[in-house]
């Protein structure tokens, strides 16, 4: 019995061994837009977090710009030294709330600017400033600067300041004759030049109720894509400024679920221009590529004479490509750029809103088989894009001359990239571009 | 031809190539497990769909230890498990003893001409009580104590139902064999 039940158990075990069963098409088709959704909201959580740490990143370097142009506006009263520690001895006994002034401390020749017990009689009479000796530049070889404490009882003698009568002063000219009036005064620098690259990530969404619409949406999915040139700005006052330039934008998307196969060219009886045309977001693909077959098994984006009843790539043993097309298309961008700066401290914020021109130079589609790229076509794309654009921008000094920039900066196209028979998309991006400028 | 690892990786970081290269180098084989475990083709792709899912979410915690096969395979099973608990319970069977052990055919112990497909439909034909059992005992090498705990019953009653499985399994394959034996000689 024993070895009849071993027997039995090793007829299964090894007769299903190695068996396999193709499953059913719609396995796959139902399998893949349920791991896609899953993936989403990951990739959604991750820009998220990159847009919090941004965020969060800007507003500690605001605050600490702000600490310290705040600590640097503290005011200082000038005292002398010695005076405080009179003064201390004399009256500070109890003291437990004092200001922090400054004092000039003069070797131990020393002269008071606070009314003072001992120099009282001196300072009643003050009256003609020009009697009253005023030089410091003369006797500056011992100066040291020194921060002391002053207390609220001598912040009323300060109040009750009286002008010096008996003291002569003399303006002292000398000390201000190797200083030149231009270079006192402030020179501003009203053109500057910038470097600026970014990663950018593109999204088209088409809107509409209809099916269509629903699987262009589900089945494409942006590709990282990146944004980068030249560009002059002018200052037009302190805040305002105008930019302008030159810049590369490389964009691109992958859609889903059109497979494609190769080996076609045999088949291909017509002459036309094209064998196949997709329906995307971002316009129609057209085919230039003879020899590769597309077909869309979960929809009907695909639209071509060689339809399933005519032609079968199964039967025909076409190689399978892939299943996803990558559209790609380059611009070269003219922005006109408003920036405003808002925050003028150690580091600058500036609002930064405009419109680009641009101009297509670059349209392709690809299917990737082993890492290759093989052209399939071209979407049928608008030679000239406008979009507007809107960012905050910070502005770090590294010295009078350069500056480190750091700008995240949303785009919206103003019109679609391409027409889709009839589908409205609304293409938008969002970059964070960082680079170098230097003024001139 | 790419390598599984190079897979893995493309698959995790979301390259629909790479999910799609994994799904079509395995869903064969994996799919026939499916088959096995399932008393029809719905329930089959229902399972194999689930499996791949979980398969797809959990490949983050592979640790490239072992048989990445044997690793789906474990999924795609217990996926087939947790399906079979939510629509039935295995009931205690008590009455192994009142089996009689002659029903099995001695002279018939010689398999020829089965193939897996004749087997694959042969277990399927089971109850699936006696399906479950037999196959993560006979096939996946699982203890009558594992079974217990999976199905949260006694080992006693795992025993029966891999007897009874067994029983009616030789019933239908000495069958099989001899209908095959008709057709060659007839």
């Amino acid at each position: 019995m024993d070895n009849r039940d071993a027997n039995i158990d090793l007829l299964f075990r090894n007769g299903l061994k190695d068996y396999e069963v193709l499953p059913p098409v719609e396995v796959w088709n139902n399998i893949y837009p349920v791991v896609r959704k899953k993936q989403r909201p990951v990739l959604l959580l991750r820009s998220a977090a990159l847009v919090a740490v941004l965020l969060s990143i800007s507003f500690l370097i605001y605050r600490w710009g702000h600490e310290v142009s705040t600590s640097s506006e503290n005011p200082f009263i000038a005292v002398r030294d010695q005076s405080n520690k009179s003064r201390d001895n004399a009256s500070t006994a109890g003291m437990d709330k004092a200001v922090p002034v400054r004092s000039v401390q003069k070797g131990n020749n020393q002269t008071s600017l606070l009314p003072d017990e001992s120099d009282s009689g001196a300072l009643s009479g003050y009256s003609d400033p020009e009697s009253m000796n005023l030089n410091p530049l003369a006797e500056t070889g011992n100066l040291q600067s020194d921060y002391n404490l002053i207390k609220p009882e001598e912040l009323t003698a300060i109040r009750d300041f009286k002008p010096l009568a008996n003291i002569s002063i003399t303006p002292d000219f000398k000390g201000l004759e190797g200083i030149s009036y231009e270079d006192t005064k402030a020179k501003i620098d009203r053109w500057s030049i910038m470097a600026m690259a970014s990663p950018t990530y593109y999204l088209s969404s088409v809107t509409g109720s209809d099916g269509m619409a629903r699987q262009i949406n589900s089945s494409e999915q942006s590709q990282l894509s990146y944004s980068g040139g030249l560009a002059f700005a002018y200052k037009i006052n302190k805040r305002l400024s105008i930019q302008s330039g030159l810049y590369y934008s490389s964009m691109g998307q992958e859609v889903d679920g059109i497979n494609s196969f190769a080996g076609f060219r045999p088949y291909d009886y017509t002459k036309g221009d094209h064998n196949f045309e997709v329906i995307t977001s971002n316009g129609v693909i057209y085919t230039n590529n003879t020899d590769v077959f597309l077909l869309d098994r979960s929809g009907n984006r695909v639209l071509t004479r060689y339809t399933n009843d005519v032609f079968d790539p199964d039967k025909a043993h076409l190689s399978f490509i892939n299943s996803s097309l990558h559209q790609n298309f380059s611009y070269l961008e003219m922005p006109v750029i408003l920036r405003y700066k808002f925050i003028d401290k150690l580091i600058d914020f500036n609002l930064i809103g405009g419109l680009s021109y641009n101009l297509l130079v670059n349209n392709s589609v690809t299917t990737i088989m082993d890492g290759n790229r093989y052209k399939v076509g071209t979407t049928g794309l608008n030679q000239f894009m406008i979009s507007s654009s809107l960012g905050m921008g910070l502005e770090y000094s590294l010295s009078n001359k350069f500056s480190l920039n750091f700008e995240p900066t949303f785009r919206y196209y103003l019109n679609p990239f391409g027409e889709a028979y009839g589908l409205k998309a609304h293409p938008f991006s969002f970059g964070v571009f960082s680079g170098l400028s230097y003024k001139f | 031809m790419p390598e599984i690892k190079n897979i893995i990786k493309g698959c995790l970081a979301g390259s629909r190539r790479d999910q799609e290269l994994l799904y079509r180098r395995h869903a064969a084989k994996l799919y026939a497990v499916c088959l096995q475990y399932s008393g029809n083709d719905d329930e089959a792709r229902d399972i194999l769909q689930d499996g791949f899912i979980k398969i797809f979410e959990n490949l983050i915690h592979y640790k490239h230890e072992g048989s990445f096969e044997g690793w789906m395979r474990r999924i795609v099973v217990n996926t087939a498990l947790e399906k079979y608990r939510s629509k039935h319970n295995l009931h205690r069977v008590d009455d192994i003893d009142l089996i009689p052990e002659q029903d099995a055919d001695p002279e018939t112990e010689d398999y020829a001409g089965l193939e897996a497909v004749d087997l694959l439909d042969i277990i399927r034909e089971l109850p699936p009580k006696y399906r479950m059992v037999f196959n993560l005992f006979a096939i996946e090498g699982y203890s009558h104590k594992e079974i217990s705990q999976m199905f949260n019953i006694s080992e006693g009653t795992s025993k029966s139902n891999l007897s009874r499985a067994r029983i009616i399994l030789q019933k239908k394959v000495n069958l099989y064999t001899r209908l095959n034996k008709n057709v060659v000689s007839g």
